[in-house]
């Protein structure tokens, strides 16, 4: 046997076949007494339903956290949280926090500056001084 | 008071109790764990309970197959008037009815896409691993084992149209990296599935359950034990690649004899023999047979193709680069081997560029031609490394050939399928 395997493991790339959304579960934490949750209030009572209805693949908790400002938690699949902190909020500003935390993907933020990421290596090749006929100076 | 006795199921419920082979060491492990009088005094006690989950009727899940009319010819076996009051006794596992009330459960069925044929409950069985409940009737074990069959045989058949020149040695590693225990585990990780502190009745259905302490069955394992498991294990047999494709497993490597487990149970003393005698990993094999129940699940209740799209989708579609898996011993030998086998001309290495002889960082180019066809290129430091580079990079053009998409054999299972075109696929490997 002059060949021998080397053990690997595939790397799956999400969005590639299936697409799992990263956000598994989101509690909301409200205070039904102070005022800073009552937008949160509104958003449990006016739009929390139909948002748990487009997203199916998320477990929604709600329970109250009294004489506490209302706080919208995200799990995600990494293992990771991202609370966000919604006091004083109406709820559409809650709506587009909580939109926020459905379409992170649990990551801490970095700053992105190449335009393309891939783990597959480049068609084209690196550069090689090697090859080709060479330019006279 | 009845009690259902294994042995006697007719064979259309058989995918209710255990698999149909009796060639491998593991559906005798699961008839086995079913039969109270072989097992020792733990898990005694445990299966006296799921015995007692079986007597009752309400604890039945929705997709068990037999009646109530069938059950009541079957005599009885223990007279249940002694022991203690079973009916106060904990469940194993979650009772079925409670699938529906989890909402981990249903996030998971929402996340994964799943067909609404596949009902929570049946997802809620999946999550249930043999060393948690033993009763085939609730643990995953039986779907389990024709996921894996299924799996295995895409991932194979996909594999091998796709790139037909593989060695069985790197066939067998890259069927491993898409569809082997630790890729599953990444999957089922991937996928957000948890794992329960404990297994238990009052656990959440949508927790992964599995014992920690206790070893799983080694469920998915297709190939025969062979007579010489135990020398194989002890002393380091070679296993030729030939006998590894008839006997062991789809992975290559060797089905674990039933009685070197039980023998090596016995005489087991010191710290170094234990550790082979536990199942490799638990967590990693109770992830790997959750993901193969799912796919059985999910073609046991929508189909043969919902079940290839569901593999294609969540496992063929992850990225393993193979020129990776390679490792040559003397590719040169190998090389010029492959080209007298196919009537090549003799493999020629030259010298196409250089730089830097005499300085301490030296690049040189080689090509290696067969006649006026330049087979690989490769560069290296030295003169023989940078041949041996170009060697290796001409077997893998060679070895990594692949056709394109090609039609695979499942295809043709559907009705309106386009007439087979046969597939190349080449004799093998060069030396073996």
């Amino acid at each position: 046997m002059t060949i021998r395997a080397i053990e690997k493991v595939s790397v799956g790339q999400n969005g590639l076949g299936a697409f799992i959304l990263q956000c598994k579960k989101m509690d909301i934490h409200y205070c039904d007494y102070s005022g800073s949750s009552r937008g949160m209030n509104a958003f449990i009572k006016s739009q929390l339903s139909n948002f748990a209805k487009a997203h199916p693949q998320i477990e929604f908790a709600v329970s109250p956290r009294p004489r506490k400002h209302p706080v919208l938690i995200g799990h995600y699949i990494n293992g990771r949280t991202k609370s966000i902190c919604v006091k004083n909020m109406d709820s559409l500003q809650v709506l587009k926090k909580a939109q926020l935390l459905r379409d992170a993907s649990g990551e801490k933020n970095k700053r992105v500056n190449k335009p393309v990421t891939s783990i597959s290596e480049s068609v084209r090749g690196v550069w090689s001084p090697y090859h080709g006929n060479g330019m006279v100076v | 008071m009845k009690r259902i006795r294994i042995d006697r199921l007719l064979p259309s419920q058989l995918l209710a109790t255990c698999p149909a082979r009796s060639a491998t060491a593991c559906s005798n492990r699961i008839s086995q764990a079913v039969r109270v009088s072989k097992l020792p005094a733990p898990t005694l006690q445990r299966l006296s309970q799921t015995q007692i989950r079986c007597q009752s009727t309400e604890a039945l899940s929705p997709d068990a197959i037999y009646e109530e009319g069938e059950s009541s010819e079957i005599p009885l076996e223990t007279p249940p008037d002694e022991g203690p009051d079973y009916s106060k006794m904990p469940l194993p596992s979650p009772h079925p009815d409670r699938a529906r009330l989890s909402a981990k459960l249903s996030a998971l069925h929402a996340r994964l896409s799943l067909p609404s044929k596949l009902s929570v409950e049946v997802l809620a069985r999946t999550l249930v691993d043999s060393s948690a409940d033993a009763h085939p009737r609730f643990n995953n074990a039986t779907l389990a084992y024709s996921g894996a069959a299924l799996l295995q045989y895409h991932a194979s058949e996909w594999l091998i149209t796709r790139y037909p020149r593989l060695p069985m040695s790197i066939l067998f590693a890259a069927m491993k990296a898409y569809a082997g225990v630790p890729a599953l585990y990444q999957v089922a990780h991937a996928w957000g599935v948890e794992c329960a502190a404990a297994p238990g009745e009052e656990v959440d259905p949508g927790l992964l359950q599995y014992a920690h302490d206790r070893a799983t069955v080694s469920m998915g394992k297709w190939g025969y034990v062979r007579s010489e498991s135990k020398e194989l294990q002890r002393y380091k047999w070679r296993r030729g690649t030939s006998s590894r494709v008839l006997y062991d497993d789809a992975f290559g490597e060797m089905v674990p004899g039933q009685k070197k487990v039980e023998h090596d149970a016995l005489d087991v003393s010191g710290g170094r023999n234990t550790k082979d005698l536990l199942e490799d990993d638990i967590k990693h094999t109770a992830y790997a047979n959750f993901v193969r129940a799912l796919i059985g699940a999910v073609w046991l209740h929508s189909g043969r193709d919902a079940a290839k799209a569901f593999v294609k989708a969540h496992i063929l579609s992850r990225q393993l680069n193979l020129s990776s898996l390679f490792e040559f011993k003397i590719p040169t030998r190998e090389l010029a081997r492959l080209c007298a086998r196919e009537n090549f001309e003799a493999p020629v290495a030259r010298l196409l560029s250089e730089t830097g002889r005499l300085s301490r960082t030296p690049v040189f180019v080689v090509g290696i031609y067969s006649g006026r066809d330049k087979l690989g290129e490769g560069f290296g430091p030295s003169l023989d490394s940078a041949r041996i580079s170009a060697a290796i990079n001409a077997l893998k053009a060679w070895y990594l050939y692949s056709p394109g998409d090609v039609n695979l054999p499942s295809d043709m299972l559907s009705e309106d399928a386009a007439p087979w075109k046969p597939v190349y696929v080449d004799i093998g490997e060069v030396i073996s």
